[in-house]
């Protein structure tokens, strides 16, 4: 990792400490010190007002949130495809897509719970939400900057319909869906604290930042949202490696 | 043209409305600001920042302040004027969907026998129950607010004692409900079902108090009846309050219960703070599966009561009322405790008592600084009061 | 094996205006083993005609004959190479080569080694696993033509192949695609806008008139190749070609 790239974070750190100091009201700014030791036993549930440990609530959190993302994935994509190659389903669908994608997934909270009640399946939904719409506009960009000649030159070498699809639109467009992927999970981790603030769980890190912000628990607020911003960080990290692993040809076709 | 004439008129307009409204005599200062929280959580932080004076809340947040350093009891509920209008008055009850009542009252009484007996327990074992309160809110883990840390244990072991844990619904009892919904009609909280009713009448809407005469005597004679199975999971909604002690406790301690009546709430992960699912087992039979959820306030447990995702609810009355009043299909069994709310001023307030505290409340009021203080949400049991005791001290209040 | 084109009419309907006609009553014929031009001033349709051989596109009206049977849509005995952006770049020089008989549905073993095949005809047997972005503008026009022989199809349809290529690559490019026509006795049909281009490759240049394009010319060519560039015979046709072109570019 290049220097250059923790130093603001330190940075970050040390200017906490110091404004922490300067300030000297630790409801404004709390000390890293109070921090510090819900960092450093994450397996303990002493540090986490009985609320399991940090570690098992970052694992349940990433769980639900990696299958409503796959939920999303295995809609939009698929649906993506074929409204990228039919101009008619898509101006049939677009209006209604472009509608109910500004509405943020918090606002479906209400819905969901009506719908789906209390549990794994209303947390999974605001989650789907979240993910979906990145992938599909991807998905759908991704198989429309198919470059018709790599399609020609398919169909004048014999391949049937299919074929194309499978050999030419799917590899052709993987980047850009696999952007939207990263995107999407980008942002269903963020949904996932809005889930979790639901009734109906009494674990993961979203419920665990509610429940320390009913105890005024400050500090574990801070080691939850550390621990948020790192896991978020990582995985991003993942999807960046594996794009530059299969996808280095991207943006370099002539 | 016609264009810039509109233009122009329009203009004339809106400078008009923004003069207007710039010399708009404002309404008279209101001496007190009343600010709406959604629940205790953020109160000590409140307090500690200097963005309120004080707070009206439920413990153990009241205590947590003079512990935490960062502010101090000015006066418990209990003790708020009118005088001795508030000496034992509700707080939190047990209540049950009309469903579960109706299609099966076994349980329902079996569940009220549980709740009776680990309120006996409370009150006979005050620190045992305060440090299993701490287990189940905290992990038994500290409370860090700013630089202090104080331990879950000695905060519930401070606030046990403010509380009273009672459950029967004696005649005196039920007036006190009353008395929170004649408060509610007087702040227009109250437009449905219980808008005009007579008090016998208000009485049959929110009482069901059978299960408790029941519950009563199956412990006098020591005989339980075994209920029918539930087939579904069902749940019940609670508070992250010690006012929810009877339930906390009835769990934790099942093995006692178990061993010694043969009426148990079993939880499934014995080793979890807070369990999840709990099994209510009489006589050695399972008989239902409960999911303890729990709720960030009174009104959110209700809804979840009205869209039956809980089938009981340890709650307080205030949302209980309000609920009835919009036809909700729920009943008051009994009590679950009196009292156990106190208001907390920051410490360099010079207030120490209520006296003290008006005073205080019209000094900084004539200085131009009307104090601020935080409760729980509009039409909980703490808004009320406060909202009483301002008035018959002579100040008047705003919401902010 | 021969290449009839009857008759043949495009028109293009454009929304609001009147539709724009391509191409109009154009006839052709094509032999076998022959290496065919088409030629003709900006937008006489010449890549419309290519593209309605090769079943991408469907005539208004009129027939293309391939052997006595109607080609209405793409088929494996004609290739068509494009101009550019049609290596597939997730796929190594290699596996773009192979598929055509991956789509026919060869097994890997197989087909590479076919492909491999391929590969040296083009002189590009070092870069199989290199990726198309590796590759310069002429190493990949090679590796195209690789792909379309490599389905063994009995006619190269090539739609300015060297057009985005330089000068000196394009020319070297010409030799080898000269050398694989005399080795592998393809026929070619070839698009392109350079007079000169057609002089040098061709055994007849065929002259389109404006747009709608109908055959205007066809200039027989005898010389002998390889054709050198700089002799009286090459530019005293390449003037008449030029001529031609310039005619028909006036409507005449």
């Amino acid at each position: 990792m290049r220097p250059l790239r923790i130093l603001l974070p330190i940075l970050l750190v040390v200017g906490w400490e110091v404004a922490a100091a300067l300030i000297n009201n630790p409801f404004i700014l709390p000390s890293l010190t109070t921090v510090i030791p819900v960092l450093a036993h994450p397996f303990s549930t002493e540090y986490t007002l009985g609320s399991g440990s940090l570690v098992e609530n970052a694992a349940i959190s990433l769980g639900r949130v990696t299958i409503g993302f796959f939920m999303a994935a295995i809609v939009a994509i698929p649906l993506g495809i074929v409204m990228g190659r039919s101009p008619w389903l898509r101006d049939f669908l677009d209006s209604t897509v472009e509608l109910l994608r500004p509405i943020p997934p918090l606002a479906w909270v209400p819905l969901s719970l009506a719908w789906f009640k209390i549990g794994m399946a209303s947390m999974a939904f605001i989650i789907f939400i979240g993910a979906f719409f990145p992938i599909l506009l991807n998905t759908i960009d991704g198989v429309k900057s198919i470059k018709l000649t790599w399609i020609e030159v398919a169909t004048t070498l014999g391949a049937r319909e299919r074929q194309v699809l499978s050999k030419v639109i799917l590899p052709g467009s993987l980047p850009t869906i696999w952007t939207g992927l990263r995107v999407g999970f980008g942002i269903a981790w963020m949904c996932v604290v809005a889930a979790e603030w639901m009734p109906g769980t009494t674990r993961g890190l979203g419920y665990l930042i509610l429940y320390a912000y009913n105890f005024g628990q400050t500090n574990v607020i801070i080691a939850g949202m550390v621990v948020i911003g790192v896991i978020g960080i990582l995985i991003d990290f993942l999807f960046k490696s594996i794009e530059s692993r299969w996808f280095f040809w991207r943006g370099l076709e002539r | 043209m016609v264009s810039t004439r509109i233009l122009a008129v329009a203009g004339l307009v809106i400078c008009a409305a923004l003069i207007a409204g710039c010399f708009t005599p404002s309404p008279a200062k209101s001496m007190v600001t009343l600010v709406l929280a959604k629940g205790t959580g953020p109160m000590p932080t409140l307090l500690g920042t200097g963005q309120i004076d004080g707070y009206i809340a439920w413990q153990p947040f009241v205590e947590v302040a003079p512990l935490a350093g960062i502010g101090k009891v000015v006066v418990y509920s209990q003790d708020l004027p009118p005088a001795g209008r508030w000496v034992n008055h509700p707080c939190c009850v047990f209540t049950a969907r009309d469903d579960v009542l109706a299609g099966n009252p076994d349980l329902v009484n079996a569940l009220a026998a549980v709740t009776i007996l680990s309120t006996d327990y409370v009150n006979a074992h005050p620190d045992e129950s305060a440090e299993i309160v701490a287990d189940w809110l905290a992990g038994k883990g500290n409370f860090t607010y700013g630089n202090i840390s104080v331990s879950s244990v000695k905060v519930l072991q401070q606030a046990i004692p403010t509380v009273r844990f009672t459950n029967e619904p004696t005649e005196k009892w039920m007036d006190g409900n009353l008395e929170f919904v004649y408060a509610l009609r007087e702040l227009g909280a109250i437009t449905g079902s219980l808008t005009n009713t007579t008090d016998d009448q208000t009485r049959a809407l929110l009482f069901s108090t059978a299960p408790y005469y029941k519950a009563r005597s199956m412990i006098d004679n020591h005989s339980f009846v075994v209920p029918a199975t539930a087939d579904k999971e069902m749940g019940i909604g609670y508070l992250n309050s010690d006012h929810d002690a009877a339930l906390f406790v009835a769990v934790k301690k099942w093995q006692y219960f178990n061993n010694t009546y043969g009426i148990a709430l079993v939880p499934r992960d014995t080793s979890a703070s807070r369990p999840e699912l709990a099994d209510l087992v009489v006589n050695g039979k399972k008989v239902a599966t409960f999911r303890l959820i729990p709720g960030d306030a009174g009104p959110q447990l209700m809804q979840m009561i009205a869209t039956d995702t809980a089938k009981f609810a340890y709650v307080g009355n205030p949302p209980t009322i309000a609920a009835v009043d919009k036809n909700t299909p729920v009943k008051i069994i009994m009590a679950l405790n009196t009292e156990g709310s106190g208001l907390v001023v920051s410490n360099d307030s010079p207030a120490t008592n209520w006296t003290g505290f008006v005073q205080w409340a019209k000094d900084r009021s004539a200085q131009g600084r009307p104090i601020k203080i935080a409760d729980p949400g509009k039409g909980s049991i703490q808004d009320i009061m406060i909202r009483y005791a301002l008035e018959e001290s002579g100040l008047s209040f705003s919401e902010g | 094996m021969t290449l009839i084109i009857r008759d043949l009419a495009k028109s293009f309907a454009t929304e609001g205006k009147p539709p724009v006609e391509a191409l109009a009553s154009l006839n052709l014929e094509v032999l076998d083993h022959e290496f065919v031009s088409v030629l003709g001033p900006s937008g006489c349709g010449k890549t419309t005609l290519l593209r309605i051989v090769a079943g991408l596109e469907t005539a208004t009206s009129g027939t293309v004959e391939l052997d006595g049977g109607a080609v209405t849509r793409p088929c494996p005995r004609m290739a068509m190479i494009f101009q550019e952006y049609s290596l597939y770049p997730w796929r190594n020089v290699l596996d773009n080569i192979a598929f055509g008989l991956e789509v026919k549905g060869e097994p890997a073993a197989e087909r590479r080694k076919v492909a491999a095949q391929y590969l040296d005809l083009v002189s590009l047997a070092d870069f199989a696993y290199h990726y198309p972005y590796e590759l310069s503008g002429g190493m990949r026009q090679r590796v195209a033509v690789a792909r379309a022989l490599a389905i063994e199809p009995q006619i190269l349809l090539m739609d300015e192949p060297f057009g985005a290529l330089d000068a000196q690559t394009r020319n070297m490019l010409q030799k080898e695609l000269l050398a694989i026509w005399e080795k592998t006795r393809k026929t070619i049909l070839f698009v392109t806008h350079s007079v000169d281009e057609a002089v040098y490759l061709s055994d007849r240049i065929v002259v389109l008139s404006a747009r709608p394009g109908r055959v205007r010319d066809v200039v027989s060519i005898d010389l002998p190749r390889p054709r050198d560039r700089t002799s009286p015979g090459f530019a005293a046709i390449r003037r008449y070609v030029l001529d031609l072109i310039e005619d028909a570019a006036k409507g005449q």
